[in-house]
């Protein structure tokens, strides 16, 4: 029964201490492009797309690029493999997913962040009276 | 106000239902006991009426409600129609109060005969009662008007011609308008799935609480025995319709919504997993407390934790706690429902394991006599797997909840934390599928466990060393692999011969041949998808995924307002397939949809996804990509990438974070003239910018689009250059409509799909064999 226990223990210990590390490792931190520079890690950063500056779809390579500011006012150069992604024009936000890597952010994955629910409702129920 | 009412009277209703049920059992008094099931049954009544009076609401397009409003819309067909009764947040609650008080009156019928009535049905009325008061909170019979006082409601005379109006208060000329149209439902909900997903799925999250029902009612009159025969087909049942709902939602993503894969592991996703995995969990633990009466305890802790954790995957998803972590979007349920859903985890964490602790000096041991090489044990260890995997996916899913406590800001775990862990726990898992099915309860060998695994092994072993013959190499697929194949070969061999025995107890077996098969489906077609981003210029064609195949755009079809269809042609392997991935703008929501298109091959399929069209003149100038020394001719120009200009000075400006400069050398041939240009990158406080260099007499611009430096080797670096010429733009730009897609290869998807069919016959089969036993006819 004791070694029962004993080994029992151990595989929970090995099991915990690898989903903590697991977990850390995977852990995509909410932060600003001053970060994801000096750091090159896997970020996540929320910021408003730079309007004034060119965005372009690269058909060559099926990248889609555009300059967008952080929270903090810091702007960098996006570039994200795929197309101009779904509601880009109406976002009020714009978050990206990826890592920093020789002058511009690598974006895996962006996400579109739309007028808040009830701003957008207030909108459209005057519209359909 | 109606429903407004309805929906309090059944709250007090079940009250008096739960009470009476309580004190029937306290004094097994049974004049309460009728008092109990007379109240359940008004309940029942007052939950139909609200939830027909909603279904009335919608059919008759009454937009002074909120909700009906928020959700739906005139122009929607019937089925569609309906199905908005669940499309938000209240009404989904409402959807899981019917089913509750549905399988509730079932439950009375099946307890009253098993003499389990009084204490079940006085747990299951304190679950419906937590459902009823979220309703009271947050009900889909809110009038729009106060929804939105400040656009809504006026004072005055009215204007003449309206007749959209209700008087609020007639004497002070209070009046208030309401919307003649609704805002619809959300486009990428509209098609058949969503007449079905959601009433599979909730009839299995209301399902989960009977487990814990029972273990209650089993604490409370100190049955700790068999409680668990009472309870078995309900967890079965349980599991296998929401397992069904998990699943038809990730055929849904898959199929329609576009998102490249059956399963992303969102928050979303995952809070119906969660649950899942502990009833499947329960399921073995139960099965080995029917035969030996082991696992007691652990029979009361997971039932009870299978409805905490569907109460808290409801927490994750419901209250607005993960924010912007994830793609879909929460709705903030506001402050109540938050309070009330932590209150209400709490509550029913303390009522259940409270008791258990409260009992746990009574609760018989039985002296564990089984070997390592028993069936039990097995059970035990492929329990407690799973039970680490449910965890596992829990912490993860609650990431944003954890960091948020410790570093003092969200941050969600990357989807690669869920293959990492979860990709041991189901090599173990498998491996146990297998050795669990050979092995004979309380006792078995050594001896046996070998002379049952011998054929399936050697056969795994083989399949496995086929594996890596045609080229699978990574070390946990071929564990992986080869685990699931041995669970497949064991499960064929030892389902057969039940089969031939007796047909009524294969359920197992073929659940878990279904297991096998989808834990082989999951590797080959989420481990050897092939995916690639192209740009498909309308009438040429392009060889992808190293030339197997060849697309070629034909051009696009307006199906209706809407939708459009774009045509693609796909030759693979001497065959040619049409195939028509579908992009629609939403007026309505203003956003695009796309739609994948699927061939499916038997042995994979191909999946395309639009991403995008783009007219000519849209694009950015083309860019081409150059390692040191390479020369290219673009347009008449001779180019060569020399170097970087990177002095060691910059360097080190880039560490301490001041402004950097970094240039790209290089030397241009124009008509016999030799020239270098030096675009550049610069960062600044403000940004960056890439500053174009341009070549002398000519309108020609150099501009650096991305730089690929390489720090070990530098000879190795590359650039990416854009040349662009505004007089003479034919050159660099298609002249044709350009259809953006990306294509995936999934292998063996079908696997996916079989498993899934094969899973749920199995649980079936097992259904009818506890339902049986259970009525105590073996």
């Amino acid at each position: 029964m004791k070694v029962k226990i004993i080994v029992a223990s151990i595989v929970i210990v090995i099991a915990i201490v690898f989903g903590a590390i697991s977990f850390v490792e995977t852990n995509v931190e909410y932060t600003d492009f001053h970060n994801a520079v000096s750091t090159h890690k896997k970020v996540q950063v929320k910021g408003a797309w730079n309007k004034n500056k060119e965005s372009s779809f690269d058909i060559s390579k099926s990248q889609f690029s555009f300059y967008m500011t952080d929270d903090n006012g810091q702007e960098e150069k996006i570039v994200f493999d795929g197309a101009k992604p779904n509601n880009f024009e109406i976002a009020n936000a714009v978050v990206v997913k990826g890592r920093y890597e020789d002058g511009c952010f690598h974006a895996s994955e962006i996400l579109t962040k739309c007028p808040s629910k009830y701003e957008a409702d207030a909108e459209s129920v005057k519209k359909s009276l | 106000m109606i429903g407004n009412i309805l929906v309090k009277v059944a709250f007090v209703s079940i009250l008096i239902s739960g009470a009476s049920y309580f004190y029937s059992f306290k004094k097994s008094s049974n004049q309460f006991l009728v008092i109990g099931r007379n109240a359940y049954h008004l309940t029942a009544i007052f939950v139909l009426s609200f939830c027909a009076y909603l279904v009335y609401l919608i059919l008759t397009h009454q937009f002074q409600f909120t909700y009906v409003w928020n959700y739906s819309s005139t122009d929607l067909p019937t089925p569609l129609l309906i199905s908005t009764f669940y499309a938000g947040q209240e009404g989904s609650f409402s959807l899981w109060t019917l089913y509750t008080t549905v399988i509730g009156i079932i439950l009375m019928q099946y307890t009253s005969r098993k003499g389990y009535e009084s204490e079940v049905m006085f747990v299951w009325s304190m679950i419906l009662s937590f459902l009823l008061l979220m309703l009271i909170v947050k009900n889909p019979f809110t009038f729009i008007w106060d929804s939105f006082p400040n656009d809504l409601i006026h004072i005055g005379a009215i204007p003449f011609g309206t007749s959209n109006y209700v008087w609020i208060d007639q004497a002070k000329s209070i009046w208030a308008q309401f919307p003649v149209e609704g805002k619809g439902l959300n486009p990428l909900l509209q098609n058949y799935w969503m007449v079905i997903h959601p009433q599979i799925l909730f009839t299995g999250f209301s399902s989960m609480a009977v487990p814990y029902t029972f273990a209650v009612a089993g604490l409370l009159r100190r049955d700790y025995q068999s409680w668990v025969k009472v309870a078995k087909p309900w967890t079965v049942f349980g599991a296998a319709v929401l397992g069904t709902g998990i699943i038809l939602g990730g055929y849904w993503a898959y199929e329609t919504l576009g998102w490249g894969g059956y399963w992303g592991w969102d928050p979303v996703e995952n809070s119906s997993l969660i649950p899942w995995l502990v009833c499947v969990a329960s399921i073995h633990t139960m099965m080995s407390q029917r035969r030996s009466g082991t696992f007691v305890k652990t029979n009361f802790v997971l039932s009870i934790l299978c409805f905490i954790m569907v109460l808290y995957s409801t927490f994750l998803t419901r209250s607005g706690v993960l924010g912007e972590t994830s793609v879909h979007s929460f709705v903030d349920a506001g402050m109540w429902a938050y309070w009330l859903l932590l209150g209400v985890i709490f509550l029913f964490g303390v009522f259940g394991f409270g008791l258990l602790i409260r009992r746990f000096k009574e609760i018989p041991k039985i002296p564990v006599e089984h070997s390592i090489y028993s069936r039990e044990f097995a059970l035990f260890l492929g329990a407690f797997t799973i039970c680490f995997a449910a965890a596992f996916i829990t912490i993860g899913t609650s990431s944003p909840i954890i960091t948020n406590i410790l570093k003092g800001h969200a941050a969600a775990v990357d989807t690669s934390y869920y293959v990492k862990t979860i990709v041991p726990l189901g090599i173990v898992i498998a491996l146990l599928t297998g050795i669990g099915q050979l092995l004979w309860w309380k006792t078995s060998t050594a001896r046996d466990l070998f002379k049952g695994a011998l054929y399936p092994f050697i056969s795994s072993v083989l399949f496995t060393i086929g594996l890596i013959y045609v080229g699978v190499r990574d070390i946990p697929v071929v564990l992986f692999s080869f685990a699931s194949a041995f669970a497949l070969f064991v499960n064929i061999y030892v389902g057969f011969k039940i089969f031939v025995g007796n047909p009524k107890y294969a359920g197992g077996a073929i659940a878990h041949i279904g297991l096998a098969l989808l834990f082989l489906g999951f590797v080959s077609s989420a481990r050897y998808d092939d995916k690639a981003t192209v740009s498909l210029e309308e009438g040429k064609s392009k060889e992808i995924l190293g030339g197997e195949y060849t697309l070629t755009y034909m051009g696009n079809r307006q199906i209706d307002n809407e939708r459009y269809g774009f045509t693609v042609q796909v030759r693979h392997a001497n065959e040619t397939y049409m195939v028509m991935p579908v992009m629609r703008y939403s007026t309505q929501s203003n956003s695009m949809m796309r739609h994948p298109d699927i061939l499916n091959m038997y042995t994979k399929d191909f999946y395309i996804s639009p991403l995008s069209v783009e007219s000519p003149g849209d694009q950015a100038p083309a860019s081409y990509t150059f390692s040191k020394g390479e020369v290219k001719e673009i347009n008449g120009l001779s180019v060569k990438f020399i170097d970087y200009d990177f002095p060691d000075e910059e360097k080190g400006k880039m560490v301490t974070g001041g402004d950097v400069t970094i240039g790209a050398i290089l030397e241009v041939q124009n008509k016999g003239v030799t020239e270098q240009v030096k675009p550049l990158f610069k960062r600044t406080q403000g940004g960056p910018s890439f500053v174009p260099a341009t070549l002398s007499h000519t309108d020609i611009h150099f501009t650096i689009v991305k730089m690929q430096p390489n720090r070990e080797d530098p000879s190795q670096s590359k650039v990416d250059i854009s040349v662009s010429n505004p007089t003479d733009v034919s050159h660099n730009q298609p002249k044709a409509e350009t259809l953006v897609v990306e294509a995936s290869i999934k292998p063996f998807i079908n696997l996916v799909w079989m498993g899934t069919i094969t899973l749920i016959v199995g649980f079936a089969v097992t259904i009818i064999r506890r339902v049986q036993e259970a009525r105590g006819k073996e």
